[in-house]
C-alpha cells in the first residue's frame, strides 16, 4: 500500500513548484497558471488527508470540489482582468502595471 | 436621628443645592425658601445629633461605640492595599462643628434673603451656600482623610465660587483666583501628608491612623514631617502666616458669605483638621510647636494690620486671621477643649459683627470706615449687636469671646513668653475693634451723603443679627457645667466642648481679672484715640510713619509674593518656556516629525506598485511565519 | 482575427515537439519502473503511483520553467492530468473526473483563449522577472518546510477508503447543499463579473447596443 506520506511530499512539492512559479514569472497568463498548481496541490492533500483519516465523513473531498470550483471562477474572473489590463496598457506582464506606487 | 445617620446633614444641602442650580429659576422667588428651609431642617438635625451624642457618655467618659462610625466600602484596590471607605465619625469636636456650621449657616442664609434681594444669580447664590453648607458638613463628619480632603477641595471650590460671585467687577474675580490659588498650596501639603500617613499607616480612616500613631508605628521623624505638610493644608484653609493673604482679600464677595465661610466655618476646617489630628499632633511635639508658633505669629500680625485697616470688613477679616492664630496656639499648646471652645464662640460673635458690617454696607453703600460715622442714629439695632459682638470679640465678661479667650490663655499659663504675646495680641484686639465701633457708629459723620442714605435694614436681616447677637452673649457660659444641665444635658453641655475628657472648668479669678483689664485697657486706650473726631489718632499717625506705612501695606506680604512670582515663577516659567520651545517642541516633537519624514522619503520608494515585488513580500513574510511555526512548535 | 492568429498550425508544432521530447524525458523514467513492477519491488498501486507523480512534476516543472507560454500551458495540461490519476489512486473518481474536465478541459482552453486575445507584440515568450533567484529561494525552503513537518508528524494513517459517487452525491447535496448553492452564485457572479471588466467599453457618443 502506498503510504500517505507519498502524496503529501508530492502535494508539497508540486506546491513549492507553484509558489516558485507565481513569483517568477513575469507574464499574467503564466502567473494563473502557476496559481492553479498551487491549488491542485492543496487538492491533493486535502483529499489524501481525507481518503486516509477522514474515510466516513470525506470532508476533504467535498471541499475539493469546491476549491476546483473556486478556481475555474476564479480563473475566468481574472482572465477578464488580464485582458482588461492588455487592452489599457497593450501588454499582460504584470510588473509593467506600476502605476500604483509613490 | 442617631448619629450613625449623621450622613443624612450633607446629604440635605446637596440635594438642595442640584435642585437650586438646574431650576431655580423655575422655582418661587427663585428658590430660597428651599434653601432656609433644607438649612433649618438641618439645624433640628444636628441638634438631634447632639442630644444623641450625649449617650455616649458613660460615667463621664466619651466612648465611641461602633453604632458611632458608618461606613462603606467606596474603593478597594489590590485587596485593602488601598481601600477608601466612605465614612462618618461623630465625636464632640464633629458635635461642635456641627451646631456652629449648621446655625450660623441658617442664620446667613436667613439674613441673605433680605441682603441679596434683587441681586442677578439669586436663585445661584442660594445654591451655591447650600453647596458650600453640604461640603462643610461632610468635612466634619468624614471619618476619613480621603473623603475630608474632598470635602476640603469642595469647600474650596465653594468658597472660589463665592468670593468671585460678583465676577463682573475684576477685583472680585482676582480675589478669588488668589484665594484659590492660595488655598491650593497649602492643599498640596495636605494631599501630600495624608499619603505620607498611608504610606505607613496603610489606612486612610482617621482613628485607624491615631491609634497606630499612637502605637509608635510612625518612625518619629517621617510622622513629623508628614504631619507639617499635613499642617500646610490647615495653614493655607485657614489663612495662616504665611499664607494669610488672601481673606482679606477674599472680602470682595458678599458680605454674608464672608460672614458663613470667611469667617465662621470654613477657615476653621484647618483648626477642625489640627484637633481631628491632634492626638498625632501629640506623638511628635515638634510638629505641635510649629502649630503653636505658627498661630501666635498670626495672631499678633493680624492684629497689628487690623489697627490700620479701613475698610469695615477688611478689619474683620485681619480680626479673623487673628482669632485663628489664638485657636492654633491653644491646639500648640496641646488644649484642644481651648481650641473648640473658641471656634464655637467666636463663630457666633464674627458672624454677627459680619452681618452687622453687611447692614452697614447695606444701609450705605460704604466699605470705608473713614467715610462712615454717627451711625447709631440712623441703625440703632444695628449698631447695639453690633457693639455686643464687639466686646465679645475684645473680651468683655461676660460675653463669649471673655470666655473662650480665657481658656485659651490659661493653657498658656505655663509659658510665659506664648501667654505674653497672647496677652498683648489680645490687647490690640481690644483696641481695633473699639476703633471699628467707634468710626463705624459713632462720632460725626463724616460722609454725609451716605449718611443721610442710611436706613435700617429689614426685619429679616435684623433677625439672624438678633439671635446672633444673643447666641454671642451667651454661648460662653456652656463652660459651666450647671448651664449644661439646667438644659437638659445630662453630663452638662460643657462636655460638649471638651474633646479629650471631661473637663471641669475651673474659674481662675487671677487669669480672669487680668484678661478683663487688658481687655478693658484696649478699650480705653481705643476709646481715648478714636472718640470723637479722632484726631489724636490722626496724629499718632505722624509719629512713626514707617510703622504706619509697614501695616498699612500689611508687611508687604502681598508684593513679596507678587515679586516672588514677578521673578522666581515668571522666571523660571521663560526658562522653561525656551526648554519647551527648543527641547521639547523643536526637537522632540518637531525632530520626530521631521526624522519620520526624512525615512519616509526615503522608504517610499520601497513601493514599486509592482505585483511582483508585493507578492514576493508576502511570500517572504509567509515562509518566515512558516519558520518560526516550525521550530516553535 | 483569426486569420492573423497561426495557432493550430503552431499547437500542431508544439505537440509534436512537445510530445517527443516528452518521450525522451519520459521513456527511462517509465522503462525504470516498468522493470521494477516486472521484478516485483514495486506492486500495482505503487506503479502507477509513481508513474502519475512523475507526470505531475514532470507538467509543473515544463508550466513553470519554459518561455513559450503555450508549452507551459500544455505544461500544466500534463500536471492536471497526473493530478487526476492521483485522485483515481486516492479512491475518488467523480474527483478524478472534474479534474479532468475542468482543468484539462475548462482552464486550459481559458488560458489558451487569454493567451490568444493578449498575445504581446514581443509574441509568445516572456522572460521571467528579476526576483527569480528569490522566488528560487523561497519555494526550495517552503518545500523544505512542508516536506519536514510532514515526516515530523506521525500520521495515523489506515488504508483508502473508496468513496462512491452515491456516498458523495449525498454527502455533497444534503449535507453541504447550502455552500453547493452559494458556490453557484459565486460561478454566477463571476461570470458577469468577467463580462463586465473585460467588454470593451463604448466610446463617448457611440450607442451601447450596436
Amino acid at each position: 500500500m502506498i503510504p500517505l506520506e507519498n502524496f503529501l511530499v508530492l502535494s508539497a512539492i508540486l506546491f513549492a513548484l507553484g509558489f516558485y512559479g507565481v513569483l517568477a514569472r513575469r507574464s499574467a497568463i503564466l502567473i494563473l497558471i502557476a496559481v492553479e498548481l498551487m491549488l491542485a496541490a492543496v487538492s491533493i492533500n486535502m483529499v489524501a488527508f481525507a481518503a486516509y483519516l477522514d474515510p466516513t465523513r470525506f470532508t476533504g473531498i467535498i471541499f475539493a470540489i469546491f476549491v476546483i470550483t473556486v478556481a475555474a471562477a476564479e480563473v475566468g474572473l481574472a482572465l477578464g482582468i488580464v485582458l482588461r489590463l492588455f487592452r489599457e496598457r497593450a501588454s499582460a506582464n504584470v510588473d509593467e502595471a506600476n502605476s500604483l506606487k509613490w | 436621628m442617631g448619629m450613625e445617620q449623621v450622613v443624612l446633614l450633607p446629604a440635605i444641602p446637596a440635594a438642595i443645592f442640584v435642585v437650586l442650580a438646574l431650576f431655580s429659576p423655575l422655582l418661587p422667588r427663585r428658590g430660597d425658601w428651599l434653601a432656609v428651609v433644607g438649612m433649618a431642617v438641618v439645624v433640628v438635625l444636628a441638634l438631634a445629633v447632639a442630644f444623641h451624642f450625649q449617650d455616649f457618655f458613660g460615667h463621664g467618659e466619651f466612648d465611641p461605640s461602633g453604632e458611632n462610625a458608618r461606613a462603606f466600602e467606596w474603593l478597594n484596590l489590590s485587596n485593602g492595599l488601598f481601600q477608601i471607605d466612605l465614612s462618618t465619625y461623630v465625636d464632640a469636636i464633629t458635635v461642635v462643628m456641627l451646631l456652629v456650621v449648621s446655625i450660623v449657616a441658617l442664620m446667613v442664609m436667613i439674613y441673605s434673603v433680605g441682603y441679596m434681594r434683587g441681586e442677578a444669580r439669586y436663585g445661584w447664590y442660594f445654591g451655591a451656600l447650600s453647596f458650600f453648607t453640604a461640603s462643610m458638613l461632610l468635612l466634619v463628619t468624614a471619618g476619613n482623610l480621603m473623603v475630608l480632603y474632598f470635602a476640603w477641595e469642595a469647600v474650596g471650590l465653594a468658597s472660589f465660587l463665592l468670593i468671585g460671585f460678583y465676577w463682573e467687577r475684576r477685583s472680585a474675580a482676582e480675589a478669588a483666583k488668589k484665594a484659590f490659588i492660595t488655598t491650593r498650596i497649602g492643599d498640596v501639603g495636605l494631599l501630600i501628608g495624608i499619603i505620607l500617613l498611608w504610606r505607613e499607616a496603610g489606612t486612610f480612616d482617621i482613628q485607624q491612623i491615631i491609634e497606630f500613631a499612637e502605637g509608635g508605628g510612625f518612625d518619629q521623624r517621617y510622622l513629623t514631617v508628614a504631619m507639617l505638610f499635613l499642617f500646610m493644608g490647615a495653614v493655607g484653609k485657614s489663612a495662616q502666616f504665611p499664607l494669610h493673604v488672601w481673606l482679606p482679600d477674599a472680602m470682595e464677595g458678599p458680605t454674608p458669605v464672608s460672614a458663613l465661610i470667611h469667617a465662621a466655618t470654613m477657615v476653621v476646617a484647618g483648626v477642625y483638621l489640627v484637633a481631628r489630628m491632634l492626638p498625632v499632633f501629640d506623638v511628635v511635639l515638634v510638629a505641635r510647636d510649629v502649630v503653636l508658633y505658627t498661630g501666635l505669629i498670626t495672631a499678633f500680625m493680624a492684629a497689628t494690620m487690623g489697627l490700620v485697616a479701613s475698610d469695615i470688613k477688611r478689619v474683620l477679616a485681619y480680626s479673623t486671621v487673628s482669632q485663628l492664630g489664638f485657636m492654633f496656639v491653644a491646639l500648640g499648646l496641646g488644649s484642644p477643649t481651648a481650641a473648640m471652645f473658641h471656634l464655637f464662640t467666636h463663630a457666633f460673635f464674627k458672624a454677627l459683627l459680619f452681618l452687622g458690617s453687611g447692614s452697614v454696607i447695606h444701609a450705605t453703600h460704604q466699605q470705608e470706615i473713614e467715610q462712615l460715622g454717627g451711625l447709631w442714629r440712623k441703625q440703632p439695632l444695628t449698631t447695639w449687636t453690633f457693639v455686643i459682638g464687639s466686646l465679645a470679640l475684645a473680651g468683655v465678661i461676660p460675653l463669649a469671646g471673655f470666655w473662650s479667650k480665657d481658656e485659651i490663655l490659661h493653657a498658656a499659663n505655663h509659658n510665659l513668653p506664648v501667654f505674653v504675646t497672647l496677652a498683648v495680641t489680645a490687647g490690640l484686639t481690644a483696641i481695633y475693634t473699639t476703633r471699628l465701633v467707634l468710626l463705624t457708629f459713632f462720632g460725626e459723620p463724616r460722609n454725609h451723603h451716605a449718611y443721610e442714605h442710611a436706613h435700617e435694614s429689614p426685619p429679616i436681616m435684623t433677625l439672624p443679627l438678633l439671635v446672633l447677637a444673643a447666641l454671642a452673649a451667651v454661648a460662653g457660659f456652656v463652660i459651666y457645667e450647671g448651664v449644661g444641665q439646667a438644659l437638659g444635658f445630662a453630663g452638662g453641655i460643657g462636655q460638649l466642648i471638651f474633646a479629650h475628657e471631661p473637663e471641669v472648668f475651673h474659674f481662675d479669678r487671677d487669669l480672669a481679672t487680668f484678661a478683663l483689664a487688658v481687655s478693658l485697657g484696649g478699650i480705653g486706650i481705643g476709646l481715648v484715640y478714636w472718640w470723637g473726631t479722632a484726631e489724636r489718632a490722626t496724629r499718632a499717625r505722624g509719629w512713626a510713619p514707617e510703622l504706619h506705612a509697614l501695616l498699612v501695606n500689611r508687611y508687604y506680604f502681598d508684593d513679596l509674593y507678587q515679586s516672588l512670582i514677578n521673578y522666581v515663577v515668571l522666571g523660571a516659567g521663560s526658562v522653561i518656556a525656551v526648554f519647551d520651545k527648543r527641547v521639547v517642541n523643536e526637537t522632540g516633537v518637531d525632530g520626530g516629525a521631521q526624522t519620520v519624514g526624512w525615512f519616509g522619503l526615503r522608504l517610499k520608494f520601497l513601493q514599486t506598485g509592482r505585483i511582483p515585488n508585493y507578492a514576493l513580500a508576502m511570500a517572504g513574510g509567509i515562509v518566515t511565519l512558516s519558520l518560526v511555526a516550525f521550530y516553535t512548535s | 482575427m483569426l486569420r492573423r492568429l497561426p495557432l493550430p498550425a503552431q499547437i500542431d508544432r508544439t505537440i509534436t515537439l512537445g510530445g517527443l521530447l516528452a518521450s525522451v524525458v519520459a521513456a527511462p523514467y517509465i522503462v525504470v519502473l516498468g522493470v521494477l513492477f516486472a521484478t516485483g519491488e514495486l506492486s500495482a498501486p505503487e506503479f502507477v503511483f509513481w508513474l502519475n507523480a512523475g507526470l505531475v512534476v514532470g507538467g509543473a516543472l515544463a508550466a513553470v520553467l519554459l518561455r513559450h507560454i503555450v508549452h507551459a500551458a500544455l505544461g500544466l495540461v500534463g500536471a492536471s492530468l497526473g493530478v487526476a490519476g492521483i485522485f483515481l489512486l486516492l479512491a475518488s473518481e467523480f474527483l478524478a473526473l472534474v479534474q479532468v474536465l475542468v482543468y484539462g478541459g475548462g482552464v486550459t482552453i481559458l488560458l489558451l483563449f487569454g493567451l490568444m486575445m493578449t498575445r504581446a507584440t514581443d509574441g509568445p515568450i516572456v522572460t521571467d522577472g528579476a526576483q527569480k533567484p528569490f522566488a528560487f529561494g523561497a519555494g526550495i525552503v517552503l518545500a523544505g518546510l512542508f516536506v519536514g513537518a510532514m515526516l515530523d508528524a506521525e500520521w495515523d494513517a489506515l488504508n483508502v477508503t473508496v468513496v462512491g459517487f452515491r456516498e458523495l452525491g449525498i454527502r455533497l447535496y444534503r449535507d453541504f447543499g447550502i455552500p453547493f448553492e452559494v458556490a453557484s452564485l459565486v460561478l454566477l457572479v463571476a461570470l458577469i463579473g468577467a463580462i463586465t471588466i473585460a467588454r470593451r467599453e463604448p466610446a463617448p457618443g457611440e450607442d451601447d447596443s450596436k
